[in-house]
């Protein structure tokens, strides 16, 4: 199990020490270093384009090609974000079309593309494997990620796909673009209220400030909005699997790639929300003080089940469901 | 980006003529099926019964023969084609599900209702009726149709949904990976200039598959040293006293299995796996001759049916093949040691117009063959192969198998097109599925619970047949008896028999009966042994042999059902 091999990208440039996985061999991570070295001052995103009058620099399309080959293996250091990936959307996709149903149970939801027309963002793209889905199913999407070489990646591997390099995906009203930038950034650029869904997948944990971040991605969601987020639970459990096992025993990945007191239990993210407002006039995103209401926000766990090959979201409630990866939805206020 | 890649792609094939370049801009396609038989057909047919797979995806199915001759295939009445195959109810299902089935002609289609299969050598029996499916109640264990039924069919309600492109006439020529950067998608070069670059490849392309060999999959397996000799036969009508042909028989001779199915009332197919000398000389055969065969081989003692089969080859091999009336003096020869009645059911000595009452234990063998619909005798080399995956990687990314390309399966169950469309089945539900979710069809991810879902099934089913022709090949006693003794217990054991047809695809082979059943034949077989003196004398290693084998098939079955 690679439990650990799930960080989903860089997030912000002020945070970030370890911005994104890095691979367990030395070339690699030589090649991963010196690009977001090199290439992080860039403040133009960068994206190939697949016409013959682009001026791309064959180098470092060949150079880029290498790190995509890592993020899109789906047998390497990254297999376990493709794994999880279905699962993530499974969720993602339950709990839109829930709470529509809620919001109105005669409502014409589209259960099969909920996200259709939807402004969409993905906070930490990476390379793009959750972004590229939430587009399929008719996001209009903005992937963002504070790593260039990320952005690079990404774009690259969408180009090559036709479904994605056209700018509204056909019938399903999505599209897909990439952004280098952080969220505190496009915050300042776009304004608060932006956008219906906002994702930041596996993540949070390597926050410096998690409050701040939140805080971001949170101002970013329009009211009535969804912010789902996914990350691992400070549990010893968690710690055996994705630290001891994953670190230091199999060295899946690369020690240090996570840090124990980084985690973050599902109880914090939900007393951050008990007590955040949008606004100072708003009312908390999640009320009262009892067990907090599904339509207001929802912790999942989720675990890789090797048997199947496949990572599985656990019942609710279960004893297990938020011992380690677990994934967490919240609604901002519609009156915030 | 993408004609340069075209570009570089033939400037390198110097064969190629200037006049197809200007065609060799990629088309984009989401899945390219290569392949026209009934998997290919079938997965075609079931992506377009979906609404999401017609407004999300670009199919083009290609097939390097003419599919407007299936189109209009329509053979005289009262004549069949001689592929046959029994559709298992699981497969019917799928077919009804996709409304496919609504296009196969229904009057060309005959229900198995009952199963006869015989030890060739001890005579032992096994009995099964659709009424033993312990699970759920099954009017049929199988529906007998022709391939080319099934496959116009098919093409028939494709026809309905002009998003699916068919290209016919049109071979593949090469298959390459495209160089784009991120991307590694099969270019599919066909023979009409064409390239379509598309997300996902399926190789439904048979046993010789071009798509398995692009994307580097190995398959193992060995070709058996039998032939399946097939035929179209007619004969008379069963009698008033008697059920209708709906009954199937089997009878396993040491040089393999010889098969009757029923197509109508008066029709009926031939599937007889015997040594390749045997098949060339049966083909060669006078048609008459070649029926009072088939007669022999389903009711002579097999010492009998071994001497015939002698005569017969050494007089093809002096090129002078059996007359009828050599074979009729044979024949009654034959019969007459054997103490065999000439109005016996035993007997395949030709009577009069069946008046009165049929004699005793009539319905324990099947119709006595009139004639041969010429034409259709035709044999085929019978194999095993499974190829050792059914996704590609690497250099052979996005590309699948199904059916045949991924594995063929010797035909003594019956099997081999049900397991095609098995495929077929879970392989659309996991592009329906993936699509679902927002994912890339083509990746490993995505493709993933395909082979999750069919490979172990398929590996069980393949094997088992496969350690049944080779358990049934043997003449040795010990074995003879100890399969016997395996047979006739499973006989007095109703609940075993439904989990042999469940497992044989009777019905979806969910939840636990099946496991049970397995489990207890494997004991059933020991524990019977063990309480038989002889079983002293010849130690039980025999008895362990067939238990074994049973309990490996609930192992992999129960196996098959974790993973």
């Amino acid at each position: 199990m690679r439990l650990s091999s799930l960080c989903h990208g860089a997030f912000s440039s002020t945070y970030a020490r370890a911005p994104f996985q890095l691979p367990t061999s030395l070339a690699a991570r030589r090649a991963l270093t010196r690009s977001y070295h090199t290439n992080y001052p860039a403040q133009n995103a960068y994206v190939p384009s697949t016409s013959s009058g682009s001026t791309v620099n064959q180098d470092e399309i060949a150079h880029f090609s290498r790190l995509s080959s890592l993020w899109w293996d789906e047998h390497g250091e990254f297999g376990q974000l493709h794994k999880m990936n279905p699962t993530r959307v499974k969720f993602i996709r339950g709990k839109l079309v829930e709470s529509a149903l809620e919001d109105d149970l005669n409502a014409n939801v589209d259960e099969i593309r909920p996200l259709k027309g939807k402004a969409v963002l993905d906070v930490g793209c990476g390379g793009g494997v959750l972004s590229e889905s939430l587009a399929r199913l008719g996001g209009i999407t903005l992937g963002i990620d504070a790593s260039h070489s990320n952005i690079q990646i990404a774009s690259m591997h969408a180009a090559a796909d036709p479904a994605l390099r056209s700018r509204t995906i056909g019938h399903t009203g999505g599209s897909l673009e990439y952004k280098h930038t952080s969220a505190e950034d496009l915050l300042r650029e776009h304004g608060p209220n932006s956008f219906d869904v906002v994702c930041s997948m596996e993540v949070l944990e390597h926050v410096n400030n998690p409050r701040s971040f939140l805080d971001s991605c949170a101002q970013l969601v329009k009211p009535g909005g969804y912010l789902f987020l996914s990350t691992i639970a400070r549990t010893p459990l968690a710690y055996f699997l994705t630290i001891f096992m994953a670190e230091d025993l199999l060295r899946f990945v690369a020690p240090g790639t996570h840090t124990y007191s980084k985690y973050v239990n599902p109880h914090e993210l939900e007393e951050f929300f008990r007590s955040y407002k949008s606004s100072l006039t708003g009312r908390n995103w999640i009320t009262g003080n009892g067990p907090i209401s599904r339509v207001q926000a929802e912790t999942r766990g989720m675990m890789y089940v090797p048997w199947r090959g496949e990572w599985v979201l656990l019942d609710r409630g279960s004893k297990w469901a938020e011992g380690c990866n677990y994934l967490f939805w919240v609604r901002k206020p519609v009156e915030a | 980006m993408l004609s340069r890649v075209a570009t570089k792609y033939w400037r390198g094939r110097v064969s190629v003529s200037t006049k197809r370049h200007a065609s060799s801009v990629p088309s984009e396609r989401d899945v390219v099926i290569v392949g026209g038989g009934p998997a290919g057909l079938a997965l075609a047919s079931s992506l377009a019964s979906s609404k999401l797979v017609r407004e999300s995806l670009k199919v083009t199915l290609v097939e390097a023969g003419d599919l407007s001759k299936v189109r209009e295939w329509d053979p005289p009445r009262g004549t069949y084609s001689n592929r046959v195959s029994s559709i298992t109810n699981s497969s019917h299902e799928f077919l009804q599900g996709t409304g496919a089935w609504d296009h196969v002609e229904q009057g060309r289609t005959q229900p198995i209702e009952e199963m006869e299969v015989w030890d060739g050598i001890s005579d032992a029996r096994i009995h099964f009726s659709a009424g033993d499916a312990a699970v759920e109640p099954a009017s049929q264990i199988a529906r007998l149709t022709e391939n080319l039924n099934l496959q116009r069919g098919l093409l028939r309600h494709l026809s309905q949904f002009s998003e699916i492109e068919l290209a016919d006439k049109v071979k593949v020529d090469s298959i390459v990976q495209d160089e784009q950067e991120g991307g590694g998608w099969p270019l599919v070069h066909l023979s009409d200039g064409r390239v379509l670059r598309t997300r996902l490849l399926v190789g439904a392309d048979g046993f010789n598959s071009p798509v398995r060999s692009f994307a580097g999959i190995q398959s193992y397996g060995w070709a058996y040293d039998t032939h399946g000799v097939v035929a179209t036969l007619f004969h008379a009508p069963r009698n008033s006293l008697q059920s209708p042909n709906t009954v199937a028989y089997q009878r396993f001779l040491p040089t393999g299995p010889i098969a009757f199915l029923p197509l109508s009332e008066t029709a009926s197919s031939l599937v007889w796996s015997t040594r390749p000398p045997l098949a060339a000389a049966l083909k060669a055969l006078d048609p008459a001759v070649f029926a009072g065969m088939v007669n022999a081989a389903f009711r002579l003692p097999e010492t009998s049916v071994r001497y015939l089969n002698n005569e017969m080859l050494q007089a093809h091999l002096a090129g002078t093949p059996l007359s009828l009336a050599q074979f009729h003096e044979e024949l009654e020869f034959r019969e007459k040691s054997h103490m065999i009645d000439s109005r016996s059911a035993l007997s395949s000595v030709r009577r009069p117009a069946d008046s009165g009452m049929p004699p005793d234990g009539a319905e324990d063998y099947p119709p006595l063959v009139t004639s041969v619909q010429p034409g259709t005798v035709a044999s085929f080399p019978l194999k095993f192969s499974h190829a050792d995956s059914y996704i590609g990687e690497g250099r052979g990314a996005r590309t699948v198998l199904v059916g045949d390309a991924a594995h063929t399966i010797h035909p003594l169950a019956g099997q081999g097109l049900n397991l095609g469309l098995a495929d077929v089945e879970a392989l659309s539900e996991c592009i329906v599925d993936a699509l679902s979710l927002g994912g890339d069809i083509g990746s490993y991810t995505a493709l993933t619970p395909y082979a999750r879902t069919r490979y172990f099934e398929n590996h069980k089913m393949l094997s088992a047949c496969d350690k049944l022709h080779k358990l049934y090949a043997s003449t040795a006693e010990p074995v003879v008896w100890a399969r016997s003794v395996g047979v006739e217990v499973l006989n007095e054991l109703d609940a075993l028999k439904g989990a042999l047809m469940m497992s044989a695809g009777t019905t979806k082979t969910r939840g636990p009966p099946g496991q049970v059943g397995w489990e207890l034949a494997a004991r059933g077989v020991e524990g019977f042994a063990k309480n038989v003196d002889n079983v002293r004398v010849l130690g039980s290693s025999i008895a362990g042999v067939v238990g074994a084998g049973l309990r490996q098939l609930w192992q992999q079955n129960s196996q098959g059902r974790r993973l």
